[in-house]
């Protein structure tokens, strides 16, 4: 049991107002403790020289390790700057850092584009493939949307990129044509290589969680395969043993069945790749008739541990998740997004 | 964004940058796009290193695979190897090796101490309280010994150690377990490096030119046209004929068993292959007498087997380990089954009087040079678009798309290592010097001796 002489309460606060209060033991560093309790600090030397961990002490005392030396100069510590990984705490104490809390995660950002492609792929769905310009980055999770302004206007659509972030600069959207909707309307009349758009993002909370080496089953409904593309494509380059992937990509009719060619390419790159292709409506040879949720059957003996990720209507999502349950996966291993056609 | 700002498109870089997917041929040539991204080689496979002997007790040794500097010791008798790059600011740890012990390594400059079993920095020579120590290391590599060679796993850094397959995943198909299925009146059971009492003998040197360059050569059954005017062909009477054309649809079985290699058996020799021994027009005709059965096959990361070759009860392995995109280390080893000492003393002999003279290098060094003067059309990348294939070109398409389809993993341009950097000078000081660019680090001489 430590007394409380032996343990400092120190609190940290984030660029972002995020608090965390800590219980540093006499002889620990703060970095360790923060890193031991989970907290997002950035860091890179643990040694007092790259400056990462740089803090201000902003009440209380806490020097560096005695004897220690550092990069910062006395001017600096006169300051109140600190390195958290060579800091100790005498007594409580505070420091403020110079990051948010959510330093881990990326943030959206606005970011400009030039159009490098626009080809109708299906009846109603068009591939729009974009490119970064120069001096503009954004990154994301394989799975997550991005915000584009119909150029010309200010109206604003989310699409999941079919790319990974390897792929980057470069970003491929498929986007559903609708009767009088402004993106379309740009897409079918207007749209050229070369235009610029402005993009914003990424957002959503519907991306491949890493290293799961269960099986993969993912549900898409029309141009809900996006998301799905970027997953398959990001699983393919992680290192070690590939799970799984049962992908069942359904659309209304035969004509609407998109990115075939591709599917078929990572069914031959990725030996764990099934595809299963479904039509509500007409037949065609590769396609089953019927909605892509009932295209998983008990047949397939999926795991307990198998994880699902589901993306297309509203009423598509909620039959799989019943579906997939009723089949023995669990509810916090079934991630959804939805997506809902705008109004014109 | 500031408005007055001007939207410019970025200048696209291409050095070292994997080529972008074309997607205007996607469909045509699609299903091989992995492999022609892997110019620096596939990663996270089984990679001769170095033979046993190159390796004594107590030495340590800097290599290259698939752009990873990769150091190897072997100490109180056991093997070791983990990334030949420290931590704190880059060096090879092998240019100048230093050990305190038979466990770990330190950095001869600032003196980064590192466990060899576990990749830790778990010292610092004049800074031995350091609070970095204990909490970064370098990457390991699981290392395997068989008949005379030394193989390491070579991995991506968070390539999770229990997905590391056994060697024989990366390794040739063995006999007799698969005379069923690929039977060979011709000769007798191809020995295997995993055999109880296989030997080992050959030699490793580097080649300038890409490894998938050099792979697809020796299985290429048109390639052996080089090997028209060569000695051992000629002082045995071999007839070697000017090619072999596919003659059936399955001229080529898939290998993908679950449990073991990936790669394409070649039906040579039977009435799926024709060998074309006369062309008329040209006025060729290959008059020798005695026959000279083998069969080539190929299984992942790019492994070669020539069964039956140079002689029977012997085979012939290859393997093309990528250094960076433009070198690759030819591996050239002849296996046998070795019972007593004295098969291996006559195999020996054999070896350094007759195999290396004129097969390994004789009839070899054809090979290399023809792998070099395919090097320039494909350097840029554009060559994999402008090839104009043909028939006998079913053997490295085929290859490709195996390939594409089973790699564990495309290697990235090699990052802060050797000749990575085309124009660096301290390559073209070495270069001045007479010394051509290759496998092993260059060692930094002893500093009093001039």
């Amino acid at each position: 049991m430590l007394t409380s002489a032996e343990v400092s309460e120190v609190t940290l606060t984030f660029a972002d107002g995020a608090e965390h209060v800590l219980a540093v033991e006499a002889g620990q560093n703060v970095l360790d403790a923060g890193l031991a309790a989970g907290l997002p600090l950035l860091h890179q030397c643990r040694s007092g020289s790259c400056s990462s961990c740089l803090a201000r002490l902003t009440s209380g005392h806490a020097e560096h390790r005695a004897g220690a030396s550092s990069s910062l100069t006395p001017s600096e510590k006169a300051e109140g700057l600190r390195l958290l990984c060579m800091t100790e705490a005498q007594g409580g104490c505070s420091f403020s850092l110079g990051y948010d809390s959510k330093v881990g995660e990326t943030k959206p950002v606005v970011a400009q584009s030039f159009v490098n492609a626009v080809e109708r792929v299906a009846a109603d769905v068009v591939r729009l493939e974009l490119e970064l310009a120069e001096g503009s980055w954004m990154t994301f999770r394989p799975g997550q949307f991005i915000n584009v302004t119909v150029p010309g206007t200010d109206v604003v659509r989310s699409y999941s990129m079919a790319t990974t972030p390897a792929d980057l600069p470069r970003i491929e959207l498929f986007i559903r044509l609708l009767p009088g909707g402004v993106m379309s309307d740009w897409l079918e009349n207007r749209a050229a290589v070369d235009d610029v758009v402005t993009i914003e993002g990424p957002f959503g909370a519907f991306f491949l969680k890493d290293k799961v080496k269960a099986p993969h089953v993912m549900i898409a409904g029309g141009t809900g395969l996006a998301p799905m593309l970027s997953m398959i494509d990001t699983i393919r380059a992680t290192p070690g043993k590939k799970p799984p992937v049962l992908l069942s990509f359904g659309c209304q009719t035969p004509e609407g069945l998109f990115a075939l060619d591709r599917l078929e390419l990572r069914g031959h790159w990725l030996p764990g790749l099934e595809t299963r292709l479904s039509v509500d409506r007409g037949t065609c040879e590769s396609a089953r008739t019927g909605n892509p949720v009932a295209a998983i059957t008990a047949d397939d003996a999926l795991p307990p541990d198998a994880v699902a990720y589901l993306c297309g209507p509203p009423g598509m999502i909620a039959a799989a998740r019943a579906h997939l349950e009723a089949l023995g996966l669990s509810s916090e291993n079934i991630f959804a997004e939805h997506f809902t056609a705008s109004g014109a | 964004m500031n408005e007055q700002t001007p939207v410019r498109r970025r200048r696209t870089v291409s050095a070292n940058q994997i080529a972008a997917e074309r997607m205007n041929d996607e469909k045509t040539q699609g299903q091989y796009q992995p492999y022609k991204d892997a110019a620096w080689g596939f990663i996270n496979h089984w990679y001769p290193a170095l033979f046993s002997e190159e390796l004594p007790e107590q030495k340590v040794e800097g290599i290259q695979i698939a752009g990873v500097p990769i150091l190897l010791r072997r100490a109180a008798g056991k093997l070791y190897a983990i990334k030949d790059q420290c931590v704190h600011r880059g060096v090879r740890l092998s240019s100048k090796p230093m050990c305190f012990n038979d466990t770990s390594i330190a950095c001869w400059y600032h003196g980064f101490n590192y466990d060899l079993e576990t990749g830790m920095l778990n010292n610092i020579v004049a800074n031995p309280d350091s609070t970095l120590i204990g909490k970064t290391g370098v990457t390991t590599y699981p290392v395997q010994e068989v008949a005379g060679m030394i193989f390491v796993f070579v991995r991506e850094d968070d390539f999770p150690l229990e997905d590391v397959p056994p060697l024989h995943h990366d390794l040739p198909v063995r006999f007799p377990e698969n005379n069923e299925r690929f039977p060979h009146p011709l000769w007798p059971d191809t020995p295997s490096l995993l055999d109880e009492g296989a030997v080992a003998m050959g030699m490793h040197r580097t080649g300038q030119s890409n490894w998938r360059i050099a792979c697809e050569n020796g299985f290429d059954n048109a390639h052996i046209l080089v090997h028209k005017d060569n000695t051992i062909v000629h002082a045995l009477d071999w007839v070697l004929p000017l090619g072999i054309l596919p003659a059936s649809d399955d001229a080529i079985t898939l290998i993908e068993d679950e449990d073991g290699p990936k790669g394409q058996m070649q039906w040579l020799f039977t009435d799926r292959w024709k060998p074309v021994l006369e062309n008329e027009a040209l006025g060729l005709k290959v008059e020798n007498l005695k026959g000279r059965f083998y069969r080539t096959s190929v299984v992942l990361p790019g492994v070669l087997m020539v069964e039956n070759w140079p002689e029977e009860h012997c085979v012939q392995y290859e393997w093309y380990v990528p250094i960076t995109d433009d070198m690759y280390e030819y591996w050239e080893v002849l296996v046998r089954v070795c019972k007593t000492d004295e098969d291996r003393k006559k195999f020996k002999y054999r070896f350094d009087t007759v195999y290396v003279p004129l097969c390994l290098e004789g009839f070899n060094d054809c090979d290399l040079y023809a792998r070099e003067a395919m090097e320039e059309f494909y350097a840029d990348g554009t060559g994999w678009d402008d090839e104009q294939l043909v028939e006998t070109d079913i053997s490295p398409v085929v290859w490709r798309k195996l390939a594409s389809r089973w790699n564990r993993g495309i290697a990235k341009p090699g990052k802060g290592v050797t000749n990575a950097t085309k124009t660096g000078s301290i390559r073209m000081r070495r270069l001045a010097e007479g010394k051509a660019p290759g496998y092993f680090v260059e060692k930094i001489e002893n500093v009093n001796k001039r």
